[in-house]
């Protein structure tokens, strides 16, 4: 192979130095870029990598492929990958910083415990397993399998949250546990689970550019998923974008029609469009008639919904549900997105089933373009709904089928009498559980409760109640490890392997390209140590590495809707950029195509499910599914007039901000202190102006935030970010009965100013 | 595994975590890829041919495409090598409403690589150069003497100042990216092709700023710099809307080293002209005294010249400022303060090793003239950012007050040492009359901007409300305090005038300090739209 040519650098736009001007000289040097190999481009002469590799992202969903940029096997920098199907060379600023916050100087580099004075202090891993173990089993003990349970994350490797899943229940013999995911993605799951027969997102990115209509509902992704708009924006077809969001945001702006309804009125709406889509005869009868079930009730059902009484309830006219009607009756390839808007809401899984309605009834499934589409939140929350062990039995299997057991228990060598049929509490049920003293004993995983939890003053008031409280976290200083009696110091992203998998079921691999501090260990490490000191390793014996355990998951998922028993090992996740699922073996060998090579290599590229018009559920056929409409659990009121709602602030920021806030870029970027966003009308009436220090009060707590003024929120209604922790103290913990999903975006408040 | 201890067991996942395996696992993709990978993403953004005559590069922004992600930002930070908290690009954000209907709109904004670029008039030691063949504004970090004219120089807040490095950089528009044909980091990192670089018409960029005055809500008049890039958008933005961070109030950096140099040269050159006029009027015992007051006044000089020094980020190359006479007002005070150090420092060594020769006088007032003039520089420098609290008006006021109070105030404290009673008593006098009327023509603004909104210094007035509440009490003290002691010592209360004069002068010293704090930190920059 011939050396690489070098390209030429013609610049003679400066004459060269001279005694009175330095136009060289270390200065200009540190700057100097240079043509940087492997197709990166020009690249500073400091940062020129000797080899790249690519990895996905750890923050969001949309799962973006990060090129590392490597020098001596370590990771200097990092750009976008110009290849991954899914970002196509592009990243939201948290991809492009993900490196910085490995480095940052509060990661936990030791376990650290609680000692008499109430300091945490370090021991070795050799004190802290045993502590680990020797508290748990004392009061598993005492009080029975129900009374430790663990909290875990959409945030670390399928690998990791199969064995710890597996560990909790099978190994150490408990019951109890959930994951930050019941926080974004539990009404999704649901919702899809009674809907299609299993927990299955339809959509590939793709669709985002082949749609004619594109609707968004509760979603804002030019913030919260810019590489997912991105694709909106490479859309050829100058499609009509609608935004449903009771405020003016970013993506409302850049849409063609924008519907600001009243917050959680959204049931009545989507019931109220499905009406008049019946009225005008938009209704894929042929597509209803062959694929779907309990559509004459549905039908039946909305008739209750006429534009009056839809204007009523959303505050939107009646002329404006007729546009919106007829856009999607229009449309020939219609998309319905949503996002947090509709999972964190009071009754959000039959919102949830209203959208997959409307796509079902309008016959947009299952063709390029179209589908009832769940954005998700966390890279990993997909895993999480799949393997996790947690609601469903690993797999996406059912533990009380003796069946599913009796697989499980072979495909992993178990006795299938360590599997426990009984259901595992949600996450609101395990903190009440606590506060009744039924659970003792609580193990968090890479989630930050103590500020992400509803209704934040009850839950540290009653996590206080514990006898033994482990976080296991890359840093000592989130909230919850300050109030931990041990904390597990963990490897984070890119400090080790496994895999990740998107909103569109597209399984992506994780590196290890940076040195974990101290003697931090990866989570799959940890629970390797874990089932060894708790005396349970004889089962995990096969458990020996990530890639191992994703070959056991693997074997677990055959003839299951997710089967990925097509992708051999880690190297073709590589070579692929990422394998969406389902992916069964000789899938891409045995399609019978004109164009076989065109197929197969589209095919590994891109899918989308249900083109057959064959759902997951026993009969094959989708189910309509609604209920009456609930008012919202707390309305404002005379004390309490505004209504709160809160959501992602900016895309520098992720979740409590553990991570992002520990890069100076996106701290620079990012309103450092917590603002509330009010509506001028109102900032009027109660004499509020721009950068006033305003307070904010609900039943539950007070809290205060800078004032700023902006009508893109309704009167009425006030916004502040998610990324704030003390937003959380004012949240009313109201749930979803179906997904135990919180409602984040209805609480009542009252505003005020505060002396100058 | 097994018959594994369980020491060995921990020290092996431990060694096995810090094992890096990326590279060896899997296979390299594009060891012998040489062209960018990027390209087929940004081929239609760049242009093709290089600019002509009479032609340059300039950024283009679709508003309708930029949607607040900021992945530019980071993008440029990372592609560019730069500090950990370097950014050379930055998001603001538009607010406003029509017709009941909202409207925000993201802009992403860096260098404008101007026509007439601030940065580039300002610069001392012409640190700036505007290619001839592409327009691009090149900052020569290795000319640069971290003097930091140029952050106020420009209207768009785009020079960013390093501490570590004792330099400013800014953006370049990857000007060697575009030799190789490829685009800049910005414009290869916009998810939404909201970026791209156009090749424009100078004369057309002129004509622009003329016809169009501001490129957006809460940017300052084009006409000024004339900046190159384009904001284009299908929306027309609502006429009430404005920055985000239009009503934000921040502390601006106090510069202190300037500050103690602006004070102490305004009391140097303050204390000369005193001495001069006196011994022109033929005033008592001016003989005597002249030398050690000249000699104060020449240590107050020197003192605030060092402090200045402390200011410069680089000092080394502070040598080559003459290099922006004809263009720098900073150039033009370095040479001023210089010639008039020199011939103050003549003039007292004329008077102390040949008292008797006459030549003493006329370069004592040729200092005091030069003085004078270097003050006006020290006015023009901060008048030509044309920052609305730097106006003419206040800031020949302020500088010519300071010079005025503290060189009275000076003198009378010096000569009263000295023995020279009356001169101290008329000097004391003038000092008294002077403060009160500085004093009330400050305050009268103030509270004149804090009343009214549509008042151009309303924001700096708040700054000093909100921000500075100590400062109308403290200073008030201050005055106060120096009435009452200039009184005392007019009237020789317990015979003790020079103490009284001597405490007066400090308090004034500290009450002018505080003022030039004011000066600097309750500033409103001139800046492209900020966020929230």
């Amino acid at each position: 192979m011939a050396a690489p040519e070098p390209l030429r650098l013609e610049n003679q736009a400066l004459p060269p130095s001279s005694f009175l001007r330095a136009r060289t000289g270390p200065l200009t040097e540190d700057l100097v870029r240079e043509p940087g190999r492997f197709g990166l481009g020009q690249t500073p002469v400091r940062l020129v990598p000797d080899a790249t590799t690519t990895m996905v992202c750890g923050f969001c969903s949309t799962g973006c492929g990060l090129s590392i940029h490597m020098k001596d096997g370590h990771a200097i920098n990092l750009s976008p990958d110009s290849e991954y199907p899914v970002n196509l060379g592009m990243a939201c600023p948290k991809g492009w910083e993900a490196l910085t916050p490995l480095d940052a100087p509060d990661r936990a580099t030791t376990p650290l415990l609680r000692n008499r004075e109430g300091q945490l202090e370090p021991v070795d891993w050799e004190r802290a397993l045993f502590l680990f173990c020797e508290r748990f089993k004392e009061i598993k003990a005492r009080h029975g399998n129900e009374s430790v349970a663990f909290l875990s994350t959409g945030q670390i490797t399928t690998e990791e949250m199969a064995f710890l899943g597996a560990l909790f229940k099978f190994g150490m013999g408990f019951i109890h546990c959930d994951s930050n995911t019941r926080q974004c993605m539990a009404t999704a799951h649901v919702a899809y689970k009674q809907s299609f027969g299993f927990d299955a997102p339809p959509f590939t990115y793709a669709d985002f550019e082949e749609s004619d209509v594109l609707i968004f509902i509760g979603s804002n992704p030019c913030i919260a998923h810019p590489i997912m708009w991105q694709r909106v924006m490479r859309n050829p077809y100058h499609p009509e974008i609608v935004v449903v969001d009771p405020r003016r945001t970013e993506t409302a702006m850049a849409a063609t029609q924008h519907y600001p309804i009243r917050p959680k009125s959204d049931l009545t709406f989507l019931y109220g469009l499905a009406n008049l889509l019946i009225q005008r005869d938009a209704v894929n009868r042929d597509f209803v008639l062959a694929h779907t079930t309990g559509f004459p009730e549905f039908a039946r059902f909305v008739e209750d919904y006429p534009p009056e009484v839809v204007t009523l309830a959303t505050g939107i006219s009646a002329e404006q549900l007729y546009r919106f009607a007829d856009t999607i009756a229009a449309g020939k390839r219609v998309s319905f997105w949503w996002t947090m808007g509709v999972n964190q809401g009071h009754e959000s899984t039959r919102t949830a089933q209203a959208i997959i309605n409307l796509a079902l009834m309008t016959g947009n499934i299952g063709r390029p373009g179209t589908g009832a589409n769940s954005i998700t939140g966390q890279c990993n929350a997909m895993g999480s709904r799949l393997f996790a062990n947690i609601t469903s039995l690993i797999g996406g299997y059912d533990a009380t089928r003796k069946e599913d057991r009796a697989k499980i228990a072979s495909v992993l060598g178990f006795h299938e009498s360590v599997i426990p049929q009984q259901p595992a509490m949600a996450y609101d049920e395990i903190v009440q559980a606590v506060d009744e003293g039924r659970i003792k004993g609580l193990w968090i995983i890479a989630t930050n409760s103590s500020a992400s939890w509803i209704h934040q003053r009850q839950f540290n008031e009653i996590i206080a109640k514990l006898d033994f409280l482990v976080v296991q976290d890359l840093y000592h200083t989130t909230a919850t490890a300050e109030r931990a009696d041990l904390v597990l110091p963990a490897a984070g992203w890119g400090e080790k392997e496994g895999t990740f998998i998107n909103s569109e079921r597209r399984i992506g691999l994780v590196k290890k390209v940076h040195r974990a501090p101290g003697q931090a260990l990866s989570d799959f490490h940890i629970f390797q140590l874990i089932a060894h000191y708790w005396g349970c390793s004889d089962k995990f014996k096969r458990w020996t590495s990530p890639e191992a355990v994703f070959h056991l998951l693997k074997d677990i998922s055959r003839n299951q809707p997710c089967d990925i028993t097509g992708i051999q090992d880690y190297r073709m996740l590589d070579e692929q950029g990422g394998v969406q699922w389902p992916f069964p073996e000789g899938i891409d060998r045995c399609e019978e195509q004109p164009d076989q090579k065109k197929k197969e290599e589209s095919f590994s590229k891109e899918r989308r499910l249900f083109e057959d018009g064959k759902f997951f559920t026993e009969d094959g056929r989708a189910r309509f599914l609604f209920s009456l409409p609930r008012e919202m659990p707390e309305k404002p009121d005379d004390e309490y007039p505004f209504l709160l709602l809160t959501g992602r602030g900016t895309s520098l920021q992720w979740h409590t901000n553990t991570r992002t806030e520990k890069s100076d870029v996106l701290r620079k970027l990012y309103p450092k202190q917590c603002y509330v966003e009010i509506n001028p009308k109102d900032a009027e009436r109660l004499a509020i102006r721009v950068n006033d220090v305003v307070s904010i009060a609900s039943r539950r707590a007070e809290i205060t935030a800078t004032a700023f003024i902006t009508p893109t929120v309704q009167p009425g209604q006030i916004f502040i970010p998610m990324h704030y922790a003390e937003v959380n103290k004012l949240t009313f913990p109201a749930f979803d009965q179906h997904s135990r999903q919180p409602s984040y975006k209805a609480s009542a408040v009252n505003i005020s100013g505060l002396a100058r | 595994m097994i018959g594994e201890t369980r020491f060995d067991l921990i020290d092996r996942l431990i060694a096995e975590q810090q094992y890096l395996s990326a590279v060896e696992r899997f296979a390299q993709k594009h060891e012998q890829t040489n062209l960018p990978l990027q390209a087929k993403y940004y081929r239609d953004l760049i242009p093709l041919t290089k600019p002509g005559k009479g032609q340059q590069y300039s950024f283009e922004v679709d508003l309708d495409r930029c949607t607040g992600c900021k992945a530019c930002v980071s993008a440029c930070h990372s592609l560019n090598g730069l500090e950990e908290n370097e950014t050379w690009r930055d998001v603001g954000l538009i607010v406003g409403e029509r017709e009941g209907q909202a409207y925000q709109q993201n802009v992403t904004t860096a260098c404008h690589h101007c026509l007439d670029p601030g940065c580039l008039e300002g610069c001392p030691v012409m640190a700036y150069q505007k290619e001839s063949e592409t327009g691009i504004v090149r900052h020569l970090d290795d000319q640069c003497i971290g003097c930091q004219y140029c952050t106020m120089k420009c209207p768009y807040d785009v020079p960013k100042y390093s501490e570590r490095l004792g330099i400013v950089r800014k953006c370049d528009l990857c000007h060697d990216r575009l030799v190789a044909g490829e685009a800049p980091a910005c414009v290869q990192a916009c998810p939404h092709e909201a970026i791209r670089i156009r090749i424009v018409d100078q004369e057309e960029i002129s004509r622009q700023a003329t016809a169009n005055g501001r490129m957006l809500p809460g940017a300052f008049d084009s006409n000024y710099t004339k900046p190159a890039t384009r904001f284009v958008s299908k929306k027309a933005i609502p006429p009430n809307a404005e920055a985000a961070n239009a009503h934000t109030l921040t502390l601006q950096p106090a510069h202190w080293p300037l500050l103690v140099m602006l004070v102490l040269t305004q009391t140097a050159v303050g204390i000369y002209t005193a001495l001069t006029g006196m011994e022109l009027l033929n005033l008592e015992l001016v003989s005597r005294i002249k030398l050690p007051v000249a000699a104060f006044g020449f240590g107050f000089l020197n003192l605030g010249l060092a402090a200045a020094v402390l200011h410069l980020g680089r000092p080394l190359g502070a040598w080559r400022f003459f290099l922006g006479l004809r263009t720098s007002w900073m150039s033009r005070e370095i040479l001023a303060f210089g010639l008039c150090a020199g011939l103050s420092f003549l003039a007292t060594m004329v008077a102390w090793l040949v008292p008797a020769f006459p030549g003493a006088t006329p370069l004592m007032v040729a200092a005091s003239i030069t003085g004078l003039v270097a003050i006006f520089t020290s006015v023009m420098i901060y008048v030509d950012t044309r920052r609305q609290f730097w106006n003419p008006q206040l800031v020949l006021g302020k500088f010519y007050g300071t010079m005025l109070l503290l060189g009275t105030a000076g003198t009378a404290t010096f000569t009263a040492w000295f023995g020279a009673n009356s001169s101290a008593r008329t000097m004391g006098t003038a000092a008294l009359v002077i403060q009160t009327a500085l004093f009330f023509w400050e305050m009268s603004g103030y509270h004149r901007d804090l009343r009214n909104r549509n008042r151009p210094n309303y924001q700096s007035a708040m700054t000093v409300a909100r921000l500075l509440p100590w400062f109308v009490p403290v200073r008030a003290g201050l005055f106060l305090l120096v009435t009452l002691l200039l009184l005392a010592s007019c009237f020789d209360y317990l015979g003790q005038s020079a103490a009284w004069n001597s405490v007066a002068f400090v308090a004034l010293l500290a009450s002018q300090f505080i003022e030039r704090f004011v000066f600097f930190t309750a500033v409103i920059p001139l800046r492209m739209p900020g966020g929230i």
